[in-house]
């Protein structure tokens, strides 16, 4: 191919940072040429990975939503960095039919718009309550609402205490974190703190179950058989990372969204039919998940350029959200746009099984902080990008200058 | 009774097509078509669920 080669990653880990906290100018860069193939991780950076990893990444919507209609082509399961032990095996993000179906069907109850609209009181107690421990003032909101509030949605549900959120919370970090930053051993040894932990639970649940998720899963029979207690670790990590850095991370960016524009603060506090678009559009212009892995099964076809088989492929969900074919004017934050299509929860069968719960805790969140306060700014300290892994998008610290009354 | 997709509210998640393939088919595009005319007793329990699982309360069944 003769066309210009593309920024790489590995040219990128210069300036890693810069990239992760705005990553949109480098997608505009190579999404005229792709799909093209780039040095996921460049060889030797990484103890254990000696030769280059490459993927082709995909940057246009039409190519990102086609892959992800097609399942049969890329393939969730086959995974290189799982093979290695880098990461434990997921289940259901990294399965393909027929066993994705058999999983999704038996956890999809668990997160139905239905269930998750009978939860929403109960949300709103725990949003209020974070708040009321919040004060006015100055805060640190990542670290006293984005985090908590998810982590104690989804410690609910699993039937696991709701306390232990700084441990999830360093669980998480691990397993997301890119994989130089976190080395192999650390990141086995993470693993082994979680099965070690869950496994008490189940086992727990097994001689005397509960009303609760881990209960379902260990009484769970799919044609016959339980669950191994792999794959119910695999149920709980998902869980507990999928369900909570994403939503944490949501939140984080829509209030910044909001602290930016004070003049969009005040039209919500007029109008609240405004805040499920606003949410909308903060998943768009700022998808919580800006790419995941895919591995070809055979010879495909995007864009006129042709992947082989058996070859990785990085699925850019925030690249496609800023594709101006799809979305005119891709980098203004703008309500009215028609963002039925935007991909952030993904497309087809891995649609994010918890998409209902994260816009539920993302409008419950929204509107007790329209409730309480009458203006939200930045706060006086800086806030701090996560720079730790391009696949999610979101802030580390993000300090709001957050008062009452004086409107 | 039957199953009625309401388009304005449908993301084409495809969430429908991929469980109840008997009931809902999609369209290359993921726009999802309902395949059946009316919901029976054999199909009872399967459009339920079709309904419950949509994530964007799209489906609905109607006398």
């Amino acid at each position: 191919m003769d066309t210009p080669a593309p920024l790489s990653l590995e040219q990128l880990r210069g300036d890693l940072a810069a990239f992760l906290s705005n990553p949109y100018p480098t997608y505009q860069e190579m999404r005229g040429q792709s799909p093209v193939q780039m040095e996921f991780i460049p060889g030797g950076i990484v103890p254990g990975l000696d030769e280059p990893i490459k993927a082709w990444a995909l940057m246009k919507y039409d190519d990102v939503y086609a892959a992800l209609r097609d399942h049969d082509t890329f393939s969730s399961a086959r995974n290189p960095f799982v093979e290695k032990g880098f990461f434990p095996q997921l289940v259901l993000i990294m399965d393909d039919p027929p066993r994705h179906t058999r999983f999704r069907r038996l956890v999809n109850k668990a997160f139905t718009l239905r269930r998750v609209e009978s939860l929403e009181p109960w949300i709103t107690t725990v949003a209020r309550e974070l708040l009321d421990e919040i004060g006015t003032g100055e805060i640190d909101i990542v670290r006293s609402y984005t985090i908590p509030l998810p982590v104690k949605v989804i410690a609910r549900l699993m039937g696991i205490p709701g306390d232990d959120y700084p441990t999830f919370k360093r669980w998480s970090d691990t397993f997301i974190s890119s994989l130089i930053s976190i080395p192999l051993e650390e990141r086995m040894r993470n693993t082994m703190e979680m099965a070690e932990y869950f496994g008490k639970i189940a086992a727990a649940r097994r001689s005397q179950g509960a009303e609760d998720l881990i209960t379902a899963l260990v009484d769970a029979e799919i044609e016959g058989e339980s669950l191994q207690d792999w794959e119910i670790l695999g149920f709980c990590i998902l869980l507990l990372i999928a369900g909570n850095e994403t939503t944490t991370n949501l939140m984080g960016n829509a209030l910044s969204i909001l602290a930016d524009r004070p003049e969009l603060w005040r039209r919500l506090q007029q109008d609240r039919s405004l805040v499920e678009p606003v949410i909308e559009e903060t998943l768009r212009y700022e998808s919580p998940v800006q790419q995941l892995l895919r591995m070809t099964t055979k010879e495909t076809t995007l864009s006129g350029i042709t992947i082989p088989a058996n070859e990785l492929v990085a699925v850019f969900f925030g690249a496609a959200n800023r594709d101006p074919k799809e979305f005119p004017s891709p980098d203004e934050f703008r309500l009215g746009r028609d963002l039925r299509n935007h991909v952030s929860f993904g497309v087809g069968i891995h649609y994010c099984l918890g998409a209902p719960l994260a816009r539920a805790e993302a409008k419950i969140s929204l509107n007790a902080f329209l409730d309480r306060f009458s203006t939200l700014t930045h706060g006086d300290a800086p806030a701090v990008r996560q720079s730790q892994s391009p696949v999610v998008f979101g802030f580390e610290r993000l300090p709001l200058s957050l008062n009452v009354g004086g409107r | 009774m039957r199953l009625v997709i309401d388009y304005q509210e449908c993301r084409k998640s495809g969430q429908c097509s991929y469980l109840h393939p008997e009931l809902i088919t999609a369209d290359p595009d993921g726009t999802p078509r309902v395949t059946i005319d009316a919901v029976d007793e054999v199909s009872r329990e399967a459009a339920e669920d079709a309904v419950d699982i949509c994530p964007s309360g799209a489906i609905r069944l109607v006398e």
